[in-house]
């Protein structure tokens, strides 16, 4: 699409242009969205997004043994076994539940306690796509796939028989690039996103964290200008939202950054796909534009990192210093040569910004995933849980003891 | 080597739509061992890529026996009609697609009702054993191959990038599977199937790959897979 409105423009300029590209370039009306962008050399080219293995990893060959964190901070492995594990909620009566993306179809659910040592994975939810928006509040499940936003009332006394859900929103667009679902509740407003349903395009209402009642009445649109957000939380001492933002992708290897940013107030703009990282113009959709006109990231969390999950810690067991920090899941980039990915934890400045250092590390090997970490759940006694779909695991850190 | 090395590369393009993808196939087969050094392995498929032990790889060579061998033929090479050759089929694609079955996504009856009774230590076996069955040639056809209609194939195949993800011998490699002789009836339900959205892939990438081609050239791109051979020299 964007290739042809390119040759329109071209072609006000000088029509031997447009015959000449024509000739040159293989007709991109099919191109996928992920490749939008995407620059014509073998290696980039070979580069496209990573499915997760379907069977995960035994757990005598998880990846728990070669993490690294911060002294007086330990890691073992909570739960082996949850294929595609993504986002994590806690019922009040204790169950987790864990969501899934592209492999799963599933939201499972897993005892707090295990027994004989094994958490086995209950599935609550089956057979649906894009199973990947989960948050759990006063007793319901709200449940978010690509196309719509539901709630299972009283999910955790009828967990082998959910029944039918209320529906609260089937206007959402699905598709596939961008459109799987993150979700919160505060102060009574169900949080969520809507992501660009490209690398790069105009995103119309797309791009836009929204909020609405959780009835599903009153949609109201939070933030825009943010390309793909998979991680949000509410800060706890100021109730600010905090989030991470996926940035462009075929920019270049080392640019554009992945953004944590801060909402101050209801609508702001955060650049896609206009300014990148709070400094880089667009190169096509830049043109016109100041990054001056946009809200700048608090941080800048690295190039391609997929920076999915966040939460701020809210528990008692970790040092002082982590209270009132976020937790950041950097999954690692599919479209760079040079992979990465760690749990990074961020603190506010109070100044708007945030510092940002690694946490724990160990998830890359000889430039290949053992692990990818996804999002947190910080439990009762103060440990906190992380998801890795990659490796089918949930972690469990904890601190002395 | 030469195919372990095929298979890694076959890794790296795997979800490459074959739309839009540069045209210099022969080009990039040639540097093959260059490229998988220097290309990015997003994921170790650690129980793929260990060849597996003797006992578990005769277990499951003794169950293929048992349990696949009356419909894909004793060395993986189905006479059924609407069976699909496993002759030279990835560990990789073979896991991805029991996987399928067992979940109930990919549609067949019979195929269904065999995955359902796997565990996640079958899926690898058997997946291993049928990445260990060496290609197997079609046989003779009666007629020879319409050249005129073999052209029209190999131009749509050209055109629509097969090459790029399934190799220029079309051998397939990590979980993108071999489709060169390959039965024609398969081949033409699964791209039938893909366009109509009935056969799930794995990922999204033959969907988004035939998504815009006529059915007509479909079947022919079916009948071009089935009866193409490597050319030789290669």
């Amino acid at each position: 699409m964007k290739h042809v409105r390119a040759l329109m423009a071209l072609a006000t300029l000088s029509c031997f242009s447009v015959a000449v590209l024509a000739q040159q370039s293989p007709p991109p009306a099919d191109e996928p969205g992920w490749a939008k962008g995407r620059p014509k050399t073998d290696t980039a080219m070979k580069m496209a997004p990573v499915p997760a293995f379907p069977i995960p990893t035994a757990e005598d060959k998880l990846p728990t043994k070669k993490f690294k964190l911060p002294p007086g901070f330990k890691v073992e492995t909570w739960a082996s076994g949850v294929l595609d594990a993504r986002e994590l909620r806690q019922g009040d009566k204790g169950n987790i539940f864990v969501s899934t993306l592209f492999v799963g179809n599933k939201v499972y659910a897993l005892p707090e306690k295990a027994a004989d040592g094994k958490r086995a994975p209950k599935v609550v939810i089956d057979k649906t796509e894009q199973a990947t928006g989960i948050e759990f509040y006063k007793g319901t499940l709200f449940f978010a796939t690509n196309k719509k936003i539901v709630r299972y009332d009283n999910i955790e006394d009828k967990l082998d028989n959910p029944g039918e859900p209320k529906v609260l929103n089937d206007k959402l667009p699905g598709g596939s690039d961008h459109s799987w679902k993150y979700l919160r509740v505060h102060k009574d407003k169900l949080y969520y996103n809507i992501g660009a349903p490209c690398n790069i395009c105009d995103p119309g209402e797309y791009a836009k964290i929204y909020r609405m009642g959780l009835d599903g009445s009153n949609v109201e649109t939070m933030a825009a200008g943010v390309r793909n957000t998979v991680g949000f939380d509410f800060d706890p001492k100021t109730g600010d939202l905090w989030f991470t933002d996926n940035g462009r992708d075929w920019f270049s290897e080392e640019l554009p950054n992945d953004e944590l940013n801060h909402l101050t107030k209801q609508g702001q703009h955060f650049g896609y796909p206009f300014c990148h990282q709070g400094s880089i113009p667009d190169p096509e959709f830049g043109w016109g534009k100041s990054c001056d006109d946009y809200v700048k990231p608090a941080a800048l969390l690295g190039p391609h990192a997929g920076s999915l999950g966040l939460k701020f810690y809210t528990g008692k067991m970790f040092p002082a210093k982590y209270q009132g920090a976020m937790f950041i899941a950097r999954h690692g980039p599919w479209n760079r040569t040079k992979k990465y990915a760690d749990i990074s934890v961020a603190w506010p400045d109070g100044k708007g910004g945030a510092k940002v250092e690694p946490f724990m590390t160990g998830f890359v090997e000889n430039n290949s995933y053992l692990g990818r970490p996804v999002d947190f759940l910080v439990m009762k006694d103060g440990s906190l849980l992380v998801s890795d779909d990659h490796a089918g695991a949930i972690y469990r850190i904890s601190y002395g003891k | 080597m030469r195919r372990r090395l095929r298979s890694l590369t076959g890794w790296t393009v795997a979800l490459a739509t074959t739309t839009l993808l540069v045209t210099a196939v022969s080009a990039q087969q040639k540097q093959g061992s260059a490229r998988a050094a220097s290309s990015p392995a997003p994921r170790p498929a650690t129980a793929l890529a260990t060849p597996a032990s003797a006992p578990a790889s005769n277990v499951y060579a003794q169950r293929f026996a048992t349990v696949c061998a009356a419909c894909h033929g004793a060395n993986g090479r189905s006479e059924m009609a609407g069976t699909p050759v496993l002759a030279g089929q990835p560990a990789f694609y073979s896991i991805t697609q029991l996987f399928l079955f067992r979940e109930g996504r990919r549609n067949n009856e019979a195929m269904i009702a065999v995955a359902k009774t796997m565990k996640d230590d079958d899926l690898r076996g058997f997946s291993d054993f049928i990445g260990t069955l060496p290609p197997v040639p079609a046989p003779a056809p009666s007629t020879a191959p319409d050249p005129a209609r073999m052209a029209t194939g190999q131009a749509l195949a050209q055109q629509h990038k097969c090459f790029f993800c399934h190799g220029a011998d079309l051998g397939g490699g990590q979980q993108v599977p071999r489709i060169a002789g390959q039965r024609e009836d398969y081949l033409q339900a699964s791209l039938q199937g893909f366009k109509s959205g009935k056969r799930p892939g794995y990922t999204q990438a033959m969907t988004e790959a035939v998504s815009q081609i006529p059915p007509a050239d479909l079947d022919t791109l079916a009948y071009y897979a089935a009866r193409f051979t490597a050319p030789a020299g290669k």
